[in-house]
């Protein structure tokens, strides 16, 4: 690395440092630069705080860790349509309020315990046939399964989470194994013999 | 000055042009340019070159912007593509975006193209089935549309000889309505589809579960290594274009082998207006067409024409192909163009479960499926309503996933999981009849950016769809019930004509050119140095995937457009 490139990169560095705090105010800019969808900072965090929530870091790694926020604001925010992206919006206001009228306080100063049990609840009180189902091929956003903007906010995020994380090379190359070439084809094969991850 | 023109129109002047570069003109352009003439290949779109043109082909899912998905914008800007199970993050540049290709729907229709060289043959779902007499014989014996002018002994050393180049693997099945071929070795059907393939055979007459045939290079041959193709990894990505060159496709395989011949030039972003003809010498002199960069108009000058633009499109240039003595097209003196057009129903499917052989499962990936070839009507008319329909059948099972919770039970979940229950599937693939009421014609008024009019397309379902589907949804159910399948589930759809992408006829062939356009060698009946080969050429679509019939059709129109022009009857 040559001196003027370690100039550069310092300053970028230093500029980074600077700018970094502004970014952590509630009413800031955010991280992300989104097309279409308008977060404040606290809301970024927010649903950063629930994808790890959803995603923790436990042995392997969580969803921050894998950078799934960013790309799930990136799906909500070029894959939803404006209708969705405003049920969205509104449930999202809906579950900062819940959180605040239950707890006194935002979802992301919760324990781990309390914020799994608000995701819960929220999951638990789906009708039996709005139940998770999020398969990781799929390849266009689910169906909004009922009117309620809190559910919207919850499913958009959670299809999401487990969209990121199961199409992420970690997860394709460090817990299951992805195999593109060569490819085989074994009919007849029996259960015994086949790794389930 | 003169002298420039003379050797401009000199270098404009080929043996042949070929209009279209999908899977039946990359055909023509092999065939001519294999016999040495030089061949003009005109393609509306961008040129694709085998592999340096396929930009997703070895991407992992996560170095997509969006993992495999569509943004909004692309989906709600392309209603019509959107619908395609094809068009993905991973194969949307493939794909004629809605707006940039508009036409006239006076009944819905979704209408797939693909405008770039190799056109939708690098977005086929790869299926090669033959026919046989008892589809070629189906309208004389059922009298509708007209008889086709040619039968199956007429086809069936020309479907030898594509099959030999493209590269079919399938097993010899002995069943007299799908007759066998030159095949590479075929994918094993799985235990379930065995289980019912037996169960079919033990049960009823005349029904059978198939390794369904198809493009793949399973054990390439000399022949597919000469072109530079290698067997095929089973990658399951197929839309993206193959880097093996595991399928068939014109990119892969026709168009590389044309250019090798040093016989053909390749021209893109030509889109050809009209084909011109010559009132003195009575035969068509050449194309018009204007190239979609400069929007110049140019003509080329050719001894013969092969359309292949494309069964629809192939009508609208036939259609604007007008001249005193064709005022209403070129060739339809009949009055028949544009009309007749049908398609493939592909409205039902169904789905069960299957409680056995629990013990056995599939590992890897499969390009095919099974086939369970049609049954109804074969022999004889037996239902109220007329032929019948193929059905795909597949079994198969997959590691169940847990989504519910959050957190390391979540987590855990995602990577774990049993394995399911097999469950099976098929899905109804339906001829329909050619009718005249069925068609599509030149809007008087509207145009698009190169001056050619729109083209509308009025094109519906019938009767004897309904009674058909009915029927299907009725046979499978019991087959499925007697073969011990749990929880059976039919399903419709009202998916809109077109989006089967099977669409066919407009030119058809016939004896007569009262009631058709074109004979038996699939020249036009009254400018015989113009040949129409692909899917506009069809009498009736019967209910096999139809790519095959028009690659075989167009290697022997080739052979007789060849041996015509030796012997100094054609140009």
């Amino acid at each position: 690395m040559n001196r003027r490139t370690v100039i550069k990169n310092l300053a970028l560095v230093l500029s980074g440092a600077v700018l970094l705090p502004s970014c952590l105010h509630s009413d800031g800019a955010t991280f992300i630069q989104l097309k279409h969808i308008q977060l404040n900072a606290g809301q970024e965090k927010l649903i950063g705080d629930i994808c790890e929530t959803i995603i923790p870091k436990t042995a392997t790694p969580g969803a921050k860790d894998l950078k799934l926020p960013a790309f799930v604001l990136k799906m909500l925010d070029d894959c939803y349509n404006k209708k969705d992206q405003e049920a969205f919006l509104a449930g999202l206001v809906k579950f900062t309020d819940m959180v605040k009228a239950k707890y006194n306080s935002s979802f992301s100063d919760l324990s781990v315990k309390d914020r799994e049990a608000v995701l819960a609840g929220i999951e638990n009180s789906a009708k039996p046939d709005n139940g998770a189902k999020a398969p990781a091929r799929r390849r266009r956003p689910q169906k909004h399964l009922q009117d309620d903007p809190l559910m919207a906010f919850y499913w958009d995020i959670k299809q999401q989470t487990i969209f990121a994380y199961t199409t992420s090379q970690y997860f394709m190359t460090k817990l299951v194994f992805y195999d593109m070439v060569p490819g085989r084809y074994i009919v007849h094969y029996p259960v015994s013999k086949l790794k389930l991850a | 000055m003169a002298n420039l023109n003379i050797d401009s129109v000199k270098a404009r002047t080929f043996d042949t042009i070929v209009i279209g570069s999908g899977i039946s003109g990359g055909w023509a352009a092999k065939e001519l340019t294999g016999h040495g003439l030089k061949t003009l290949v005109l393609e509306r779109g961008r040129d694709v070159k085998h592999i340096k043109d396929y930009p997703t082909t070895n991407k992992f899912p996560w170095e997509f912007e969006h993992h495999g998905q569509l943004p909004a914008v692309v989906t709600e800007a392309n209603p019509i593509a959107s619908r395609c199970y094809a068009f993905g993050e991973d194969s949307a540049h493939f794909f004629v975006k809605d707006n940039e290709h508009p036409y006239v729907q006076e009944k819905p229709f979704d209408w797939i193209r693909g405008y770039q060289v190799g056109g939708k043959s690098l977005l086929w779902a790869r299926q090669t089935q033959r026919w046989s007499d008892f589809d070629f014989e189906g309208p004389a014996r059922d009298g509708f549309a007209v008889d086709w002018p040619i039968r199956y002994k007429d086809i069936a050393p020309w479907y030898s000889y594509v099959e030999k180049f493209a590269g079919i693997a399938g097993n010899k099945d002995g069943i007299p309505e799908l007759p066998d071929g030159e095949f590479l070795p075929g994918y094993p059907l799985n235990d379930v589809e065995e289980y019912f393939a037996a169960h079919l055979k033990t049960n009823y007459k005349n029904r059978h579960v198939i390794s369904a045939r198809c493009a793949h290079l399973s054990k390439p041959n000399q022949i597919h290594l000469d072109q530079g193709r290698g067997q095929c990894q089973n990658r399951d990505l197929c839309q993206r274009g193959c880097p093996f060159g595991g399928y068939f496709s014109s990119n892969a395989s026709t168009i590389p082998w044309a250019e090798r011949s040093g016989n053909m030039t390749l021209r893109p972003f030509s889109v050809v207006e009209s084909i011109i003809y010559d009132e003195k010498l009575n035969k068509a002199t050449g194309v018009r067409i204007v190239d979609t960069n400069t929007k110049e108009t140019i003509e080329y000058f050719a001894r013969i024409i092969f359309v292949n633009a494309a069964a629809i499109n192939t009508n609208l240039v036939l259609l604007n192909s007008k001249s005193n003595r064709f005022p209403n097209g070129l060739g339809n003196d009949s009055g028949v163009l544009g009309k007749y057009i049908a398609f493939h129903n592909y409205s039902a499917h169904i789905g069960a479960e299957y409680d056995g052989l629990k013990e056995w499962t599939v590992d890897g990936r499969s390009p095919t499926g099974g086939y369970i070839p049609r049954f109804r009507n074969v022999y004889k008319q037996e239902t109220d309503f007329l032929r019948g329909y193929a059905c795909g059948f597949s079994a198969y099972r997959f590691q169940q996933h847990k989504y519910e919770g959050v957190g390391s039970s979540l987590k855990e979940g995602l990577v774990k999981g049993d394995l399911s229950p097999w469950y099976v599937g098929s899905h109804m693939m339906g001829e329909t009849i050619p009718k005249e009421s069925n068609h599509v014609s030149l809007d008087p008024k509207l145009k698009d950016n190169w001056g050619v009019p729109l083209l509308k397309i009025s094109v519906d379902y019938d009767d004897n769809d309904e009674k058909m589907k009915k029927d299907y949804i009725e046979q499978l159910t019991e087959m499925f019930t007697s073969a011990g399948f749990k929880n059976i589930q039919p399903s419709t759809n009202h998916q809109a004509p077109g989006l089967d992408i099977h669409e066919m006829g407009g030119a058809r062939m016939g004896n007569d050119p009262k009631t058709s356009i074109l004979n038996k060698w699939n020249q036009v009946h009254a400018c015989k140095n113009v040949f129409v080969t692909d899917g506009a050429c069809m009498t009736s679509t019967s209910c096999q995937n139809p790519s095959l019939t028009y690659m075989a059709i167009t290697a022997r129109a080739a052979d007789y457009a060849v041996s015509e022009m030796k012997k100094g009857n054609l140009g």
